[in-house]
């Protein structure tokens, strides 16, 4: 069996990206599984999905915790520890990162024990469909060319299908990125796995806690604080100090109260917070809030 | 005429504040979230808010609260209920178990379209019926926003949403009218009701300013620019607010003492295309060919709303 | 009237009178019948200042149960009632309450559920809150009815309980029925119920806090939920140590479960609530006729005191669980709890059977328990015995008739 790990942010397509996946293994006449992992997150926010694929019966539910395939869209969540794309990953693992930088280069910033295969998928995506941000197609097709088992008519049956399923337009350039991340890739051979015999649970005697640990109560006023959720941007938002008056509007307009006021009213972009919607930089009288493309998501 | 003098002129004149901490799981460019955290550096940190499901709901999530006040979430139906029940205990204690003043809250409720006009609108109006001493505040999407955007009776007409999609036989997917939300509480006469826009921040907190020295039911309807559940960009989010306002598609406006005031009047009203063409949710009355009838019809719609106070 | 001697109260006026003893400061309340002289007694004493506090008259029990909880999270003591197509109504709130961890009292007087709609009692509305966290208590007698509100206060007020406790009775039979209660004196009720001062945070400006946020993740949403079990479990013991207090204040003793005649028993029926009484009647009549019948009333349902009750009944031969309601495609609803809480012990009783009657006000005949008896003696008893005889059939047969004449005139 594969055991399929997909990792981007809400509204790349990741959940599209597994159900291509599981659609064109279906068609190569596997067992297929897919699902996605919904949480309390939005658009932006890390977004985690799976594909399992099969010969036999898929006796497996739920996350996958030692994935045989991570497929990472968004490298911008490798060092993102509440994403932890690459947790689980071992010698059996193979992982494939959306990147502009060099297989040597990665590999030597994320000292992975796994195989490591790279291709600038969003380039290719800029290329064909003329907009980086959503990565289905390109995602499900690097994946299906790794496990080697699906073909490239099935696959690309498979894209036909869930994208006309989701009344996407730009068919035929779907199917042309398709074709040549295929030919861009080839199927990576996996170190078998171990299997584990089982072993117990330590299953504990839960004793009873006084009321205000025993209920859900939370005594922290303001501890959302403590979470960040910079790591959602994908642009970032930089106020040009020369130009900017103080008008406020930013601090105003800012959704997350990300922006805070300095001395003399100059607005703080909070970075650790701010979620890249950049409603700032649009409302800007003056224009002087520039919109930057965070680190490694450069095409 | 204005009921009452607004106490801000300017974004300066904003309360320093924030009640509310950034983190929270909600969507980047979020219109109704803007709305409540300007609506809370108005009222601070002596606030509880009784939570309907919906959208904000993931604004706590256990073991965090943006919060510097306190937070209970209820169900869909029943956040009013709660705030009467927490209303009420907070009364008994000032007046029989000698609660110190400076112990008292602004009891409050915060709750999407979707409970406030389905399934929630009974138990406030049986609320407003008591003259409930207390702030509504609604968030309003226009859907069922947090389960995907499923049609609420907020839903404006020629509108898809999941459960009300766009097909040849019904083109203009939402085919029933905008509930009246604001009538609705109007016709039980509170003590103020007022609809703000995260656009307009100063009349917002001077709405809120307002409504804090006032006691029974403050009832507010703030427009929630939804980029996911819209389908546009999050940084047009107050872009499409303002163009809300300035097509009259969304009125601001006061009720205090039997008045209805506008506070902000767009001095000539824009087309309503201008406002719908912006996003996903409308783009069937454009696409693949103009679908002049559906939206001749909102814009009449619009028209005869106006008609009444131009 | 004087409060330390008997007076003559229904059911209903003896549930008020707990509640005004235990000086409740909050009543959210919402009338049905048969509940409903409650929570109007209620009303004439708050108004005419006899209460202290505040009555609310609600729009419905779903928002009658969360402004309850929400007052108890407010810090104040809390009583309200309802009954039947109310508790449904109100089911999501008061799921929601009890996982708030608040402590409150709620009557329920019996009622059975729609459809058909019919105001007489079984017990098919108190065991759909079974599973959602409430302490239960079922009062036999309207005395019961009373302490049962002092006492439930108590339990639910402590501090590694904190939960709404339920006290039940029977629609009509003890609703609607005079009879003497003794209310004992204020003082000695401080006593054993001081003024409500709450032992868990409360919502005020100085204690700012958010309270049941969301979860994510199995491993929250169960925690959560066994905290909420051990507290439902140890309530047993708070029930024991409360009842044990009573008892030297009051002189009236509680055990989880009543005991009668139940030493040399050889059957045994299992009730609850008031047709106990008709139970206890029968095997007084079955020992006159020679036939060794005990019955075992239970009085704690939640926590089901599983340790008590197989105690109780071990050792004996025939046992019989007399359900007042049905699980449609099952049976008798507590009949496998009975049977789960013996299973584990060697002198088990030879034969558990389940038995279903007074369905919706529906008697159960001292003839019925004859062939209760005749049930546990047959060996072939596998099924459920479902209390239904020729002259209920003919009763119906005739009713029916009515209803379809015009079939039989369309057919003739």
């Amino acid at each position: 069996m594969y055991r399929i790990r997909l990792h981007g942010r809400g509204g790349q397509g990741i959940k599209t990206a597994s159900q291509i996946l599981g659609t064109a293994a279906f068609y190569s006449g596997y067992q297929a599984q897919d699902f996605p992992l919904y949480g309390a997150e939005r658009r932006g926010a890390p977004i985690v999905a799976f594909t399992r694929i099969s010969e036999k019966p898929v006796l497996e539910r739920g996350p996958i915790s030692s994935p045989d395939i991570i497929l990472v869209g968004d490298e911008t969540l490798l060092d993102d520890p509440q994403a932890a794309p690459l947790c689980g990953a071992d010698e059996s693992t193979a992982v494939f990162i959306n990147s502009t930088l060099e297989t040597s280069v990665l590999q030597q910033q994320l000292h992975l024990s796994s195989s490591l295969l790279k291709l600038n998928l969003t380039e290719l995506c800029i290329q064909h469909l003329n907009k980086g941000t959503v990565l289905s197609t390109a995602l499900a097709a690097a994946g299906a060319r790794l496990v080697g088992m699906i073909t490239l008519e099935a696959l690309l049956k498979a894209v036909d299908a869930e994208l006309s399923q989701q009344g996407i337009g730009s068919i035929q350039e779907n199917l042309n990125l398709t074709k040549e991340i295929f030919q861009n890739l080839f199927p990576v051979v996996l170190k078998p796995r171990k299997e584990k015999t089982i072993s117990p649970s330590e299953i504990i005697l839960m004793e009873q806690a006084n009321i205000e640990e025993a209920a859900p109560i939370i005594l922290s006023p303001g501890n959302m604080i403590l979470r960040k959720t910079g790591n959602w941007r994908v642009q970032r938002p930089e106020i040009d100090y020369e130009h900017c008056n103080h008008c406020l509007i930013c601090y105003a307009r800012c959704p997350d109260g990300a922006i805070s006021l300095g001395p003399d009213d100059k607005p703080e972009i909070d970075y650790d917070h701010c979620k890249g919607c950049l409603i700032c930089a649009q409302e800007c009288p003056g224009h002087f809030i520039n919109t930057v493309r965070e680190a490694g998501v450069e095409s | 005429m204005t009921a009452l003098a607004g106490k801000y002129k300017k974004l300066k004149d904003l309360h320093p504040e924030e009640a509310i901490t950034p983190g929270t799981g909600l969507c980047a460019g979020c219109g109704g979230l803007d709305g409540l955290r300007l609506a809370l550096k108005e009222l601070g940190e002596n606030v509880l808010i009784c939570n309907a499901a919906g959208c904000f709901t993931l604004l706590s999530v256990y073991p965090f609260t943006p919060l510097k006040g306190s937070w209970l979430y209820t169900t869909m139906g029943a956040p009013v209920p709660a705030a009467q029940g927490v209303r009420d205990a907070l009364d008994i204690r000032l007046q029989h178990r000698e609660l110190p003043d400076k112990e008292d809250l602004l009891v409050m409720t915060v709750a999407g379209d979707g409970s406030s006009n389905d399934i929630g609108l009974g138990a406030t109006s049986a609320a407003l019926h008591r003259n409930l001493d207390f702030i509504y505040f609604c968030y309003d999407n226009e859907a069922y926003g947090n389960t995907g955007f499923q049609l609420s009776a907020a839903s404006p007409y020629g509108s898809a949403t999941q459960t009300a999609p766009n097909t040849e036989f019904h083109p203009a997917g939402t085919e029933f009218f905008k509930k009246d939300l604001f009538e609705i509480w109007k016709a039980q006469k509170p003590t103020y009701i007022a609809t703000v826009s995260p656009r307009e921040p100063i009349d917002l907190s001077n709405k809120f300013a307002k409504a804090k020295t006032m006691s029974g039911s403050r009832m507010f309807i703030c427009m929630s620019p939804c980029p996911t559940g819209w389908g546009f960009d999050p940084k047009e989010s107050d872009l499409i607010a303002k163009l809300a306002v300035d097509t009259g598609m969304f009125p601001i406006k006061e009720y205090f003492e039997g008045q209805v005031t506008h506070t902000k009047r767009p001095q000539r009203r824009l087309p309503v295309e201008k406002f719908l063409q912006r996003q996903k949710r409308f783009r069937h009355l454009f696409e693949p060919e103009c679908r002049h009838d559906i939206i001749e019809n909102i814009q009449s719609h619009v028209d005869e709303y106006w008609s009444h106070y131009e | 009237m004087k409060t330390d001697n008997k007076i003559m109260l229904t059911g209903n006026k003896a549930a008020a009178w707990g509640a005004r003893m235990a000086q409740v400061e909050y009543v959210p309340a919402f009338p049905i019948t048969p509940q409903t002289e409650i929570v109007e007694t209620l009303a004439q004493w708050f108004a005419d200042g006899t209460l202290q506090g505040k009555f609310t008259n609600m729009d419905s029990e779903h928002s009658m149960f969360m402004a309850a909880g929400a007052a108890a999270a407010t810090g104040v003591r809390v009583f309200t009632a309802s009954s039947s197509q109310g508790i449904l109504h109100g089911m999501e709130s008061l799921y929601t309450i009890t996982g708030w961890r608040v402590p409150l009292v709620l009557v329920n007087v019996s009622r059975a559920l729609a459809t058909p709609i019919t105001l007489e009692p079984d017990h098919n509305d108190v065991m759909s809150t079974r599973d959602c966290g409430l302490i239960q208590l079922h009062a036999e007698t309207c005395q019961e009815i009373f302490d049962f509100i002092l006492i439930g206060h108590k339990i639910a007020e402590n501090p590694q309980v904190c939960l709404p406790v339920l006290v039940n009775m029977d629609g009509f039979y003890l609703s609607f029925t005079r009879e003497p209660v003794l209310i004992p004196d204020k003082k000695t009720i401080l006593k054993f119920l001081p003024l409500f001062e709450p032992v868990y945070p409360v919502f005020q400006a100085s204690q700012p806090m958010a309270r049941a946020s969301a979860v994510f993740g199995g491993s929250t949403y169960s925690y959560f939920k066994m905290q909420h079990n051990l507290a439902a479990h140890h309530a047993e013991k708070v029930f024991n140590d409360a009842t044990a207090e009573f008892s030297e204040l009051f002189g009236r003793t509680y055990e989880p479960a009543e005991k009668f005649h139940m030493d040399d028993a050889d059957f045994v029926f299992v009730m609850s609530n008031s047709f106990a009484t008709k139970g206890k009647a029968a095997v007084l009549k079955l020992r006159q006729q020679g036939i060794k019948a005990g019955l075992l009333k239970i009085r704690l349902f939640r926590p089901f005191p599983v340790a008590f009750i197989a105690q109780a009944l071990c050792g004996h031969e025939r046992v019989a669980v007399i359900d007042q309601n049905l699980a449609p495609g099952m049976g008798g609803i507590t009949y496998p709890e009975i049977v789960s809480s013996l299973y584990p012990y060697e002198n088990r009783p030879k034969k558990i059977v389940s038995v279903i009657g007074g369905l919706g006000g529906k008697d159960i005949t001292e003839s019925d328990f004859m062939s209760i008896i005749d049930h546990m003696k047959n060996s072939d008893s596998k099924t459920p015995l479902y209390l239904f005889d020729q002259e209920d059939q003919r009763a119906f047969q005739r009713i029916q008739k009515i209803a379809n004449v015009k079939k039989e005139v369309s057919s003739s």
